[in-house]
């Protein structure tokens, strides 16, 4: 190692001219802010030319009429974002004709007790983010802390576990899709005889539809939870369980005061990006089930985007801000306790 | 369950009953505590390995069965009577179909290849970013950690029409005052139009992740590689990535995983799903897929196929992960 970094050296010392060296120099040269803008200044061009940009035409999309073959878009304003809230463009919704979420209407569908695809949206939406996050939370703990281990056959282990997140999600929809369908599901009847889902028609049902894409869900993202947690485990260093043992500390107090704190912003920051990724979940919905039985956030612009764009870009802005809500909720919690 | 026969063998105070005697023998003597423990952490892994990998014997079973009885499938066993799915006569012909009907292979490469270079760039740009959100202290700090992760709220539906239109050559317009400023190239149906889309996608979840690893690392071990003469940007390259192996290889595994899997942007950046114009692994599955029929085997078939270089960069990649810090590199 030593010897490595001898030749380095050496190696530095013997070009300490040219442009390189130049550049070098100077770069060590600028204070610690400079350098930080600088060292940011690729991700801000990439997010700015990628991201940024296409944000700013679909805000603008999001001020016109945009109904597909009827002229040119006019200039509205705020109209969509009304319109929205009000349920005014709900029949512009594919099947809003035939999905059923009233409870006058369908009793199969507990949590939303309002007509209007929007608030029915964001219902299915919260319900199906918060189930999902909190089960793949403790499930993913569970897994990292198992792969933490030493034991015999633990490679297999690691990778059975993990391998669930590299299922492209279509066929993470098929798998389910199947399994459930009416003739071909072998699980449809047990859980039906215990109260579950329904028995036929299983994958339009609302809640049934919602239960089995839920499940698919942690089924595959549950990996994503364990590899970072995992991550997370790794990094602790191994010598403060040691010293725990000598001062006669417990497993569960060993766990509770030094692995729980040490891992935290790990978990911090999976649970944040799942519970941006679950506010966005359209795939699995649509392959699985379909979006008029399960309607999503994501769904509603997906749906909307051939025939009125400019609804559709306002169903995204409003997306944003919900998770934008949520976000901060999840940022501030952690903040408190300490990043 | 070793530890129940070893509890009956002494039973020496039997006015006890034995579920008591067995518990008071397990919290007093610690050889039984951690045998109950190894215990009860064999169950669980043997939990787990059954929910994940069901699924994958669901596949199989789906790809091994002839497509025309998948949908009339009886899965009842035919011994015991149970439904329990089992492949529906043996088919094993579905994994070369796979590659007779569609050039799959062509497929899988053009996601290993997008997969590969995003996954390159993402880390390089985003180990920058997180050296510096995780390490340096400067003004605005803050708010530009948030205006990264902001980029993660919006449905993916909110970037593609302004892309694909720029992706086509249109000119780039300043938004709201419609003037053109210039002309892109057109970058549709080549690897450019989902490379980008994608590197700006992933890149605040690889931020973040390194962002929370780099800032790990003890300033003493950067500080005695600066001593011995290295810059700034050689200690993040040499000390600390190194020593972040674990977030750097999650990063990376999940980024590459991310990106192979994709469809919503590359099936509108490859105008027609062919390999010749980038259509990824997704774009392959589905063209056993047409408006008449489906062929779920083949489907099943091909992302079994589609899953094996996955499971290669998992295998490899998980040995990074768990390489452990435990020769206490991180001590100060």
């Amino acid at each position: 190692m030593s010897t490595e970094q001898d030749s380095d050296t050496a190696a530095r010392e013997s070009r300490r001219s040219g442009p390189l060296v130049t550049v070098t120099r100077w770069l060590e040269n600028l204070g610690e802010t400079a350098f930080a803008y600088l060292l940011l200044t690729p991700v801000f061009v990439i997010l700015g030319a990628i991201a940024l940009y296409p944000l700013l035409r679909t805000f603008e999309l999001s001020m016109y009429i945009n109904v597909l073959g009827t002229g040119d878009p006019e200039f509205v304003g705020l109209q969509n974002y009304v319109d929205m809230f009000t349920g005014e463009r709900d029949p512009d919704f594919p099947g809003s004709t035939t999905f059923l979420p009233d409870v006058s209407t369908s009793s199969s569908f507990p949590f939303v007790h309002v007509s209007g695809w929007f608030r029915s949206a964001l219902i299915v939406t919260l319900v199906f983010t918060v189930v999902s996050v909190f089960f793949e939370t403790i499930i993913g703990f569970g897994q990292a802390l198992i792969l933490d281990q030493e034991f015999r056959g633990r490679r297999l282990v690691r990778v059975a576990i993990i391998i669930p997140w590299a299922v492209p999600l279509v066929i993470q929809g098929m798998i389910f899709y199947l399994m459930f369908h009416p003739s071909t599901g072998f699980l449809t009847e047990y859980l039906a005889n215990i109260g579950i889902l329904e028995p036929t028609n299983t994958l339009n049902d609302p809640l049934s539809a919602l239960i089995i894409v839920t499940v698919a869900d942690i089924w595959k993202t549950t990996a994503f939870m364990a590899l970072l947690i995992l991550a997370g485990l790794q990094s602790v260093d191994r010598s403060l369980y040691d010293v725990a043992k000598v001062a006669g500390a417990s497993r569960w107090q060993q766990f509770k005061l030094i692995t729980l704190p040490l891992v935290l912003p790990a978990v911090a920051i999976a649970v944040l990006f799942r519970t941006i990724d679950a506010m966005r979940v359209y795939g699995l919905i649509d392959i699985a089930s379909s979006c008029t039985v399960v309607p999503s956030l994501s769904c509603m612009v997906v749906e909307t985007f051939n025939t009125n764009r400019g609804l559709a870009s306002a169903i995204a802005f409003v997306t944003a801000g919900i998770i934008g809500i949520l976000a901060m909720i999840v940022i501030y919690r952690q903040y408190k306790e300490g990043f | 369950m070793a530890t129940t026969t070893d509890q009956s063998s002494d039973s020496s105070d039997s006015d006890k009953g034995v579920l008591a005697q067995w518990t008071q023998g397990v919290i007093g003597d610690d050889e039984k505590r951690s045998r109950l423990y190894r215990a009860l952490f064999y169950v669980a892994c043997g939990f787990f390995l059954v929910t994940t990998l069901f699924p994958f014997y669901w596949l199989l079973v789906l790809a091994l069965t002839p497509n025309s009885q998948i949908l009339t499938g009886d899965w009842s066993l035919p011994v015991i009577g149970l439904e329990f799915p089992h492949p529906q006569g043996f088919n094993p012909q579905a994994f070369v179909e796979v590659f007779q009907q569609i050039p799959f292979h062509l497929y899988v490469f053009n996601s290993f290849v997008l997969a590969t270079i995003t996954t390159i760039i993402v880390l390089l740009v985003a180990s920058l970013a997180g050296y510096v959100f995780g390490r340096l202290e400067f003004p605005g700090k803050g708010p530009l950690m948030l205006a990264v992760l902001m980029v993660s709220y919006f449905p993916p539906a909110a970037f593609l029409i302004p892309l694909f239109d720029a992706f086509l050559g249109n000119a780039v317009v300043i938004p709201f005052l419609g003037i053109e400023l210039f002309q892109p190239p057109r970058l549709v149906n080549t690897p450019g139009s989902m490379i980008l889309p994608f590197s700006a996608l992933f890149m605040p979840l690889a931020i973040f992740i390194l962002t929370t690893f780099y800032a790990q690392i003890p300033d003493g071990l950067e500080d005695a590689a600066r001593v011995e003469g290295t810059t700034r940007l050689g200690a993040l390259f040499r000390v600390i990535m190194p020593l972040s192996a674990p977030g750097v290889a999650t990063a990376a595994v999940l980024t590459f995983i991310a990106v192979y899997n994709e469809y919503f942007f590359s099936s509108i950046m490859a105008l027609e799903n062919v390999p010749e114009n980038w259509s990824p692994l997704v774009g392959g599955i589905l063209s056993y897929q047409d408006q008449y029929t489906t062929d779920f085997n083949l489907m099943a078939a091909a992302s079994i196929v589609g899953v094996i270089p996955i499971l290669i960069l998992v295998v490899v990649a998980q040995e990074r992960i768990v390489s452990g810090l435990t020769a206490g590199g991180l001590k100060e």
